[in-house]
């Protein structure tokens, strides 16, 4: 009797099926990459017991079991369920393993955690959508990342978030060293000059990245209690188009984002090609088809940005065309 | 309580040309004041400069100011009749009681010359109070040379060398640095020979070099220092050398002592 | 006099006292230290007793309630100087054991260092001290190897404890506060502590040759010149001038003065452009000779009080300490 597996089903339920008969992989999501050190045993186990004692840390922060047994899914998807748990990962019915793969693990960089770059806990954002938007078949990248710097190559993705701050200023602990001048200038993109002897900021310029604040003896530049976020837009590898996610807003806040990417998913239902093989379009190629002012249209019903938030009317990408 | 940083306007009497660039500027001033002692000159809104006292009158003081930062730039547009506001004097400055009845050697570089000038026109004046009077002055070009027509008046009563470091084809006068003239000064009892030294640091660290090969203990050379000083009161901290304060202390100071004061 | 005062009596008298005085602590900044979701603790005004930071040492010190950063000293208009006002009020400054030997280091160079600071003078004279004690060490300080760990010149000693305040009065003009309040009077005696993680041990034979150390070059080699170990230093008092002229009426402006650091560029830049220390090493050979020798040289005690802020602060984990202890190694 031959082996009677239905792939689809198999797929969505976050198994790989590999180009070995009957072998596939058991593909395990961190969201934000962030994990207590015990589930790096509860995953060795597993790829002890019902893999070949190998595990790929995936290009997604993720884990992939390698070298299972297609027959063995659902004791693994047992042995699954503790990881699941600890990791907060929505589910319907326990002990089912994953109940989609569409929409991708969310990857973040180390962010305030660790980094003294960034500009927010990155793993603690990454989470929460993720709680709001998973599980989901439609396919979604989203990636945090923590400063300007774009460690977490959010770019790459269909919604990056780059933090910022906004620099708060107070004349009267400066004392004109130009700790801050000099590394803006070096650092980053040498909006700051002395007036006076005081700093005079370039909002234009200013990314908000924090070089300032962190170069700053003496307090005069310290962080703003709102914290900022950057959101660009349709990001992507692939074989067509590969391009960089563009700026949509800047000065952004956490509530307003996490709504545009919900808001996607119903745009991306309402338009995603019917016909597309195995119902898998990525967004940006459903916004190239039904053009950027739709887009808007659907992601910002509902939204209210804050009134220093700065939004692109008009969006364009570019990238690299193999498809022309 | 007196508020030590709170400037008196004083008027420009006069102003004297040396150079395109260096002017004495003489200033009413009635008190008293010591050569190699300095003020605090200020421009409201653009800043304060310690500038050394570079001649003593009877009811003025002058202040030979080089242009070369944003303060001087300002001083130089302002002239006859005008005021600037000054702080000062400061620091202990050259005490002539000491030099009396010796042989007195004066090397200056440039500038330098402004704060030991008070000691050459005293000793030009009254050349029967030292035994010999030798000033070796050193600039860098023969356009960079200061206090033109004094030395008119120093050659006729001391001994004067005045040397550039370079010259055009065809200068007439000496050149070569001032370190130059020192071997071959004639000096008649080295124990009673002064040499009071001022100019930029490596200028000083070479004559002085010079100045011991010729035998002469510690305690009959003079230096006096130019630092950065924001206040003159010892507070600012920037002229602070070891445990002496510039301002408070110096900028005159014995060789013995001054030796020991590394930056 | 000693007084154990509940808490709710204890914020009545602060109260009062606020009519009279401005009132200086050490308060908790939340997220504006220099990372991301960091606090900083530094001085500021406080309105209640529940403000002050009382359990962890200040990142920056006192000196800024004595001290400002940026310190107009006068205005100017054409050829009128006029010098700010001074606040009517008194001052109160919290301060712990440190600090307080700190102040003395102030006193020295304000106000004995040449002639006596107007603009420090007119503060100090209307401040006074209160102790806040130390029952435990912090992580870095070695008050107890420079002898700072202790004190009695404090004008009053204040000490929360659960649901009563303790207090130590030394102050006379302070004593009216507490003289009438129905409480028990008892002793009260301020803590302090007798051990801290670091010990330091002073080197006793510098000199002028020790300048030549190479231990300034390999220190000064990773130092960025940031100048945080001067900012936060409750010792450290340079400064420079600033002359400014205001853009709507360039007729007017003002003359202040800034904090400045040794290590940071620009300190002994001249007029002309010579500058008398331009490695880090230098520079720090310079502060730290300072700390521990020159400084003792003409007012005779050390400058340096043990606080341990400055290895606390630095970005580039330069310890001031473990490089006083090397040096006094070298003499071993």
């Amino acid at each position: 009797m031959g082996l009677d597996i239905n792939t689809k089903k198999a797929k969505k339920n976050a198994f790989r099926i590999s180009k070995e008969r009957g072998i596939g992989a058991s593909r395990i999501r961190v969201p934000g990459g962030y994990l207590k050190a015990e589930i790096l045993g509860m995953v060795q186990e597993i790829a002890e017991k019902y893999g070949n004692g190998i595990v790929h840390l995936t290009t997604r922060q993720g884990f992939e079991i390698e070298g299972i047994h297609l027959e063995d899914m659902d004791a693994i998807n047992e042995m699954l369920q503790p990881i699941i748990e600890l990791l907060d990962i929505n589910q319907q019915d326990e002990g089912t393993g994953y109940p989609a793969s569409g929409t991708r693990n969310i990857t973040a960089c180390i962010g305030n955690n660790v980094c003294p770059f960034a500009n927010y806990n990155t793993a603690s954002f990454a989470k929460r959508v993720e709680k709001e938007i998973f599980p989901n078949d439609l396919h979604f990248k989203v990636a945090f990342t923590g400063c300007p710097n774009d460690c977490g190559k959010v770019r790459l993705h269909d919604f990056g978030i780059i933090g910022m701050t906004m620099p708060q200023y107070d004349p009267s602990r400066c004392v004109n060293c130009q700790a801050c001048v000099k590394g803006c200038k070096s650092l980053s993109v040498n909006a700051l000059r002395v007036e006076n002897y005081k700093i005079v900021r370039d909002e234009e310029k200013c990314i908000g990245c924090g070089v300032c604040i962190t170069k700053c003896p003496t307090r005069a530049f310290t962080r703003s209690k709102q914290k900022y976020y950057k959101l660009t837009l349709m990001g992507r590898t692939g074989k067509k188009n590969p391009r960089l996610g563009e700026d949509f807003l800047i000065w952004a806040d956490e509530d307003s984002i996490v709504k545009i990417i919900l808001n996607t998913y119903r745009f991306v239902k309402e338009y995603i090609d019917p016909k597309a093989p195995g119902g898998k379009e990525h967004i940006g190629y459903i916004i190239d088809r039904v053009g950027f002012e739709e887009f808007k249209k659907w992601a910002l019903e509902g939204v209210e940005l804050l009134p220093e938030t700065k939004m692109k009317e008009c969006v364009y990408w570019n990238g690299i065309h193999f498809d022309r | 309580m007196k508020n030590e940083y709170i400037p008196f306007p004083s008027q420009v009497k006069e102003i004297i040309p040396h150079t395109d660039i260096e002017y004495t500027f003489r200033m009413s001033f009635t008190k008293d004041v010591k050569p190699g002692q300095f003020f605090e000159v200020s421009i409201p809104k653009y800043g304060e400069a310690p500038i050394s006292v570079s001649g003593i009158g009877e009811d003025t003081v002058d202040l030979t100011i080089r242009k070369v930062g944003k303060v001087t730039n300002k001083i130089f547009e302002n002239y006859e009749g005008n005021t600037l506001l000054m702080r000062g004097p400061y620091g202990n400055g050259f005490d002539i009681e000491n030099y009396k009845g010796k042989e007195v050697v004066v090397i200056a570089g440039g500038t330098g010359l402004s704060p030991v000038k008070g000691i050459v026109d005293y000793f030009s004046d009254h050349p029967d109070e030292a035994v010999s009077t030798t000033l070796i002055a050193g600039f860098k070009s023969p356009s960079d040379i200061l206090f033109k027509k004094d030395f008119e008046k120093w050659e006729k009563t001391i001994q004067v060398i005045k040397t550039v470091d370079s010259a055009p084809e065809g200068y007439e006068g000496l050149t070569g640095m001032v370190t130059k003239y020192i071997p071959d000064l004639p000096i008649v009892d080295m124990e009673n020979t002064v040499f009071i030294t001022v100019g930029p640091p490596i200028m000083i660290k070479f004559t002085i070099m010079e100045i011991l090969k010729r035998g002469i203990a510690e305690e009959n050379i003079w230096i006096s220092h130019e630092r950065k000083m924001c206040c003159g009161l010892g507070k600012c901290g920037h002229c602070k050398m070891d445990s002496t304060y510039v301002c408070l202390d110096g900028p005159v100071f014995n060789y013995a002592e001054g030796k020991n004061l590394i930056d | 006099m000693g007084y154990q005062l509940s808490r709710k009596t204890a914020d009545e008298v602060f109260g009062k006292l606020k009519e009279r005085y401005d009132i200086f602590a050490p308060k908790l900044f939340q997220g504006e230290g220099c990372f991301s979701d960091t606090d900083i603790i530094r001085y500021g005004k406080i309105d209640s007793l529940d403000e002050i930071e009382y359990e962890r040492r200040s990142d920056y010190s006192f000196k800024e309630a004595l001290i400002a950063i940026n310190e107009t000293l006068f205005y100017f208009t054409e050829d009128e100087t006029t010098v700010p006002s001074c606040t009517d009020k008194k001052l109160l400054i919290f301060l712990r054991s440190c600090d307080l030997h700190a102040l003395k280091r102030l006193d020295a160079i304000y106000l004995e260092n040449g002639p006596e600071d107007f603009y420090y003078k007119r503060l100090r004279e209307k401040a006074s001290f209160v102790l806040m004690g130390c029952s435990q060490t912090c992580d870095t300080g070695f008050c107890v190897s420079m002898g700072a760990n202790q004190t009695d010149q404090y004008d009053l000693y204040l000490k929360l404890d659960g649901d009563f305040v303790l207090v130590d009065c030394k102050s006379e003009e302070l004593a009216g506060y507490f003289q009438h309040l129905e409480t028990e009077d008892c002793a009260v005696t301020a803590d302090y502590v007798t051990e801290n993680k670091e010990n330091v041990t002073l080197p006793k034979n510098l000199s002028v040759d020790s300048f030549q150390n190479p231990i300034w070059e390999s220190y000064g080699s990773r130092c960025i010149g940031c100048g945080r170990c001067n900012f936060v230093c409750p010792t450290c008092t340079c400064f420079t001038m600033q002359d400014i002229h205001y853009r709507d009426n360039s007729n007017v402006g003002e003359r202040r003065r800034v904090w400045a650091s040794c290590q940071v560029d620009g300190y002994t830049d001249i007029a002309g452009g010579n500058s008398f220390r331009k490695t880090q090493g230098e520079r720090m050979r310079f502060k730290v000779m300072h700390k521990i020798y020159d400084f003792e040289k003409r007012f005779g005690y050390p400058m340096c009080i043990g606080c341990g802020r400055c290895d606390a602060v630095c970005p580039e984990y330069i310890s001031y300490a473990n490089l006083i202890s090397q040096l006094a190694k070298e003499e071993a």
